[in-house]
């Protein structure tokens, strides 16, 4: 059977129903899938870039840092060093079975530090941190032996939150360069440890309005 | 035959003469333009001259590139005696900038603000800032609420502190509202101005919804001891009056690898900077192991910059 009108009026049907039809489609599925987005270029980049490669210039390594025990997303770091920071170390300079003159005294003790950590009913005392048996050390809760360039060990027994953020990146920051060799501070790089809370102060600036 | 020499003559004075007279009428226009200053020395108003009809960066070669910025370093040492380098690095392979803000840790002492007018040489006489710290109560979550202008001693009880700079949308819409062109996101998503194609309509300005954008309605003044001498073109060069500006996340000190001034600057450690394709780095860690939102995400602006508490 074959009906003219029916051809004639076939194309029209196609033109005007079916094609927008198909249109719609289409361009809906492409605002569905967003291939644009942050998000999915995020999703699509979970290869790992060869650090060589990621900025042209050779970004030179500071001085002073160590690299840290602990691997952060599978990578090694470095973390700043603290040991020439400290004025006085090599503690056990002092702190040995040698006599101290009296005359010394004043200047040689630690009268200057007030410790403002732990809580107020239960403040940390000095061994809490330090070492009794070796003074160039710190001593960890289960006595064991820690290094004060890795500082972040003693921390993170218990700000153990703190340190599994500074290890990924959400605590802390990187020292100057974004790509490159990771480097970041260490915890007392910007914390004081006697007395780690910052202070209240004044802002730097001040913003004039907008509108 | 002796007529048509004649008329030949004639025809070549004249456009000679048309020639001559058009140098000297667009010499008295753009000597209009510009201040007194200038015509002191020939040298730079030759520079001037020939920077009025240069092309836009993208259409730029390399060599006119070169050329431009070497124009350009020339002016800066003419006009304040500044020994400037500009630089005109492109965007780097596999680099998506992203950046996230710890709303936890901010408390407001502004460093970022500080360094970042130094950084960028943002104008010191109406006191343009690319970032605005908002100082909120406890349970609001839009900086129109907070307040932007407080002057006291920081970290106030019962607040928190809200940085709000340019985003650098995915999907920006002060792009679109540009009439010239004269705005665009470059590869590695940052959205950047050619400031000598920009003819200050504002558009841009309307049409972004974080106040990202800033004008100048008067000529920079930046003491000449406080420039900052490391440039880029697209970044903190010397801008003029009547142009728009923006953050361009320290394109100048980004592309050459480092973290941006106000990154830098945090005592608290609140901003974090870094490669969003780059699996390893701490702005992937933030955005997959902490609590993140973006400002007005309904808007479907994508910006890439993200707020995160501990």
């Amino acid at each position: 059977m074959k009906n003219p009108k029916i051809k004639k009026y076939l194309f029209y049907i196609i033109l005007f129903c079916i094609l927008p039809g198909i249109m719609v489609l289409f361009s809906s599925m492409a605002a569905f899938s967003n291939d644009q987005g942050v998000a999915s270029k995020i999703k699509k980049a979970t290869s790992k870039l060869d650090k060589a490669t990621q900025v042209e210039q050779s970004i030179p390594l500071p001085k002073n840092i160590v690299k840290a025990t602990v691997e952060y997303q599978g990578g090694t770091f470095f973390t700043q060093a603290r040991k020439n920071e400290i004025k006085r170390f090599q503690c056990s300079s002092c702190h040995n079975n040698k006599k101290v003159l009296i005359n010394n005294a004043a200047d040689m003790s630690h009268a200057d530090i007030k410790v403002l950590h732990g809580n107020k009913g239960k403040p940390l005392s000095c061994d809490t941190c330090h070492n009794k048996d070796d003074r160039d050390f710190l001593v960890s809760s289960t006595t064991d032996k820690i290094d004060l360039d890795h500082v972040y060990d003693m921390c993170g027994q218990c700000h153990f939150r703190q340190k599994k953020d500074w290890i990924g990146g959400a605590h802390g920051k990187r020292v100057t360069y974004w790509a490159g060799e990771r480097v970041v501070k260490n915890c007392t790089s910007c914390h004081n440890p006697h007395s780690p809370r910052f202070e209240k102060q004044w802002p730097k600036t001040y913003s004039v309005p907008l509108k | 035959m002796d007529s048509d020499k004649k008329k030949k003559i004639n025809r070549r004075t004249f456009l000679k003469g048309a020639a001559s007279a058009a140098i000297a009428g667009s010499t008295a226009v753009t000597a209009g333009c510009k201040g007194k200053g200038l015509l002191g020395s020939s040298e730079a108003f030759a520079l001037e001259f020939k920077e009025y009809f240069k092309k836009h960066y993208r259409l730029m070669t390399p060599t006119e590139r070169q050329q431009t910025v070497t124009r350009l370093e020339k002016l800066a040492k003419l006009r304040q005696d500044i020994n400037v380098n500009i630089d005109t690095t492109g965007p780097a392979e596999n680099v998506l900038y992203g950046y996230a803000f710890n709303v936890t840790r901010c408390e407001g002492y502004m460093e970022c603000v500080k360094a970042c007018v130094k950084e960028n040489n943002l104008d010191r006489k109406s006191n343009t800032q690319y970032i605005r710290i908002f100082e909120m109560e406890h349970g609001q979550m839009s900086p129109d609420q907070g307040d932007g202008k407080y002057f006291h001693m920081v970290p106030k009880e019962g607040h928190f502190y809200m940085g709000v700079q340019c985003f650098q949308c995915e999907n920006p819409p002060c792009v679109k509202a540009c009439p010239t062109k004269a705005t665009w996101k470059e590869k590695d998503g940052i959205v950047v101005v050619d400031y000598d194609w920009c003819i200050g309509c504002r558009y841009c300005m309307a049409a972004c919804p974080y106040w990202g954008r800033r004008f100048n309605w008067n000529q920079p003044e930046i003491p000449k001891e406080e420039v900052t001498t490391q440039q880029h073109y697209l970044g903190n060069r010397q801008r003029v009056r009547g142009m728009m500006e923006k953050c361009t996340f320290c394109i100048q000190r980004s592309r050459k690898g480092k973290v941006t001034a106000c990154v830098e600057a945090c005592p608290t450690g609140a901003r974090v900077f870094g490669n969003l394709l780059d699996p390893d780095s701490e702005i992937r860690f933030v955005l997959e192991n902490k609590k993140v939102y973006r400002l007005k995400e309904d808007l479907g602006t994508d910006p890439k910059f993200w707020y995160f508490i501990d």
